[in-house]
């Protein structure tokens, strides 16, 4: 049932090592990484796209981890199997390398990391800001956990949390 | 059309965002209201998602109820469609009896839930409304009655030459393009790309009655007419078979409040195409992260190379042949030309409508508003 997802597991794991045991099938059309580092996701995704026929991008999911930022990209290939690949950027300096020249499909979530997340996407080509809307307070990223929306007034778009008043004072 | 650049979002509610301060059951209800046309597969897709990460199974006969209440909102989905499509190339009064024929669907899905949006027939390890003879005795006349009206249809857009003039070769988005601008539903089907969640990765019904999946080569908006068409016919097989089978047993199973720690990617076929739901839980009652990928949003993507090389005239219809949910994106058209970029309200664009076919000999000036 699962042949083609193992295999797919025992290609990447013999020719990139380091996804030894940080790479699994967990179901029927599911494959998941561990969190990889840019370095080490930028070396595989050219393989999964050209070698591997991985040439449909879904989505890309944005999750805050604590110090990190995690970046869950949804790709597929002609049998329909979900690649899920996880990328690990540190909060601090969150820069990730764009994936939209080989998955055109991702640039509107790339955009979405962008806004909701505050993540620095090289190479994204410019264009209209997305999803948040015109005047959204710079430095405001709402999908981050620390981002409270009841410090938000939703009228004049101004977030202003207790913590910051504090720190003036 | 030289160039198209598509923004969408001015609407955006936040609703994952909402979903992490609240717990799961509250969750239920933001999620059903994601889109007022597809609730109920959106409800289908989250608790499927934490069915998973809670190691529920669900009874065949409420898998079977998901599924009827999922083809009946396909049915209403594509029937507004068809009418809408209709309505953007003049054909008033195919909209007419295309809307009618959607509000007995409406009406049945109003019996089963109560409302004719937001049925709330979901709930996490089951449904919350069962079938008794009577509404299955309305539910098979009705699809009788369907049955008839969409054989119609179907006779029409493969006869009438009006139509197929107006829609062959219209807003085509070739098979690797479709792949590569991540489309899905019906407009990847009609690029010729059998997918459909409903046989890739199927549930219930779905399992025991497989689906033919309809597809087409022209990759237009012609292509996707009848793909829509084919697949309400599909629809109603669905439901007549769920109806006539359907298994006896419990509506709901138990469902523990706080949810193990894990991840989930859910996939089901929503009317407008593939629907993604990823949860992520951290042991309470609370979800870490819940995203949302709807299939409007993947077909937007391949919206600029639709609309390249057509004509203005044809933008309403190329448009409109995705389904989009206006809902939840916004509306800007910018227009570039060698010497300059501009953007364009309606009025503008109205009036660079008119100009630009009075140069072809067409006078368009005088029509009334």
């Amino acid at each position: 049932m699962m042949e083609s997802e193992e295999k797919i597991v025992q290609i990447l794991c013999e020719r990139f090592p380091f996804l030894q045991g940080r790479i699994a099938a967990r179901k029927a059309k599911r494959i998941f990484s561990d969190a990889l580092s840019k370095d080490e996701f930028m070396q595989i995704v050219a393989f999964i796209h050209d070698e591997l026929n991985f040439r449909r991008g879904h989505l890309v999911v944005g999750t805050d981890e604590g110090d990190n930022l995690g970046l869950l990209y949804v790709l597929s290939n002609p049998e329909f199997i979900l690649l899920n690949l996880r990328e690990s950027v540190p909060k601090a300096n969150p820069v990730v390398t764009t994936l939209s020249d080989l998955y055109p499909s991702l640039m509107m979530h790339e955009r979405e990391l962008v806004s909701l997340f505050g993540v620095i996407v090289e190479g994204l080509p410019k264009g209209i800001s997305y999803p948040l809307p015109d005047g959204w307070p710079e430095g405001n990223y709402p999908m981050r956990k620390e981002w409270n929306p009841d410090y938000f007034n939703r009228n004049t778009l101004a977030y202003d949390p207790p913590q910051e008043k504090e720190e003036q004072k | 059309m030289i160039n198209a650049i598509i923004g969408i979002g001015y609407n955006h509610r936040g609703l994952e965002k909402a979903c992490e301060s609240r717990n799961y059951i509250q969750d239920l209800y933001i999620i059903e209201r994601v889109c007022g046309i597809c609730s109920h597969i959106h409800s289908t897709a989250f608790c499927m998602s934490i069915e998973t990460l809670t190691g529920v199974t669900v009874s065949k006969r409420a898998e079977y109820i998901r599924v009827v209440v999922a083809e009946l909102e396909r049915l209403h989905s594509h029937l507004l469609w068809l009418g809408i499509a209709f309505h953007e190339i003049g054909f008033d009064t195919m909209f007419m009896y295309t809307w009618r024929n959607r509000e007995k669907v409406l009406n049945l899905l109003a019996t089963i839930g109560g409302n004719r949006v937001n049925y709330g027939v979901n709930t996490f390890g089951g449904v919350r409304r069962d079938f008794d003879e009577t509404i299955n005795a309305e539910i098979l006349s009705t699809v009788d009655l369907l049955e008839e009206e969409i054989k119609s249809y179907l006779h029409l857009a493969l006869t009438e030459s009006t139509l197929a003039v107006r829609l062959v070769g219209v807003g085509k988005l070739s098979h690797e393009d479709a792949i590569k601008f991540g489309a899905v539903g019906p407009v990847a089907r009609a690029a010729g790309i059998a997918e459909d969640m409903r046989v890739i990765e199927p549930f219930g019904a779905y399992k025991d009655f497989p689906l033919h999946v309809a597809t087409d080569q022209g990759a237009d908006v012609y292509g996707k007419t009848v793909v829509r068409i084919l697949e309400m016919q599909e629809s109603l097989r669905m439901i007549r078979l769920c109806i006539k089978n359907l298994p006896d047993g419990p509506l709901t199973v138990r469902v523990p409040r706080r949810v193990p720690a894990g991840e989930v990617l859910t996939r089901v076929e929503a009317p407008r195409g593939e629907n993604i739901h990823y949860v992520r839980s951290n042991g309470t009652d609370m979800p870490d992260r819940v995203r949302v990928r709807a299939p409007s949003q993947a077909n937007w993507h391949g919206m600029q190379h639709m609309l390249q090389g057509g004509n203005l005239a044809d933008v309403p219809i190329t448009i409109a042949a995705i389904d989009p949910c206006y809902s939840c994106t916004d509306r800007a058209i910018i227009i570039h030309s060698e010497n300059e970029t501009k953007l364009t309200d309606w009025r503008k664009l109205r009036q660079y409508s008119i100009d630009w076919y009075k140069k072809q000999g067409v006078d368009c000036s005088t029509l009334k508003l």
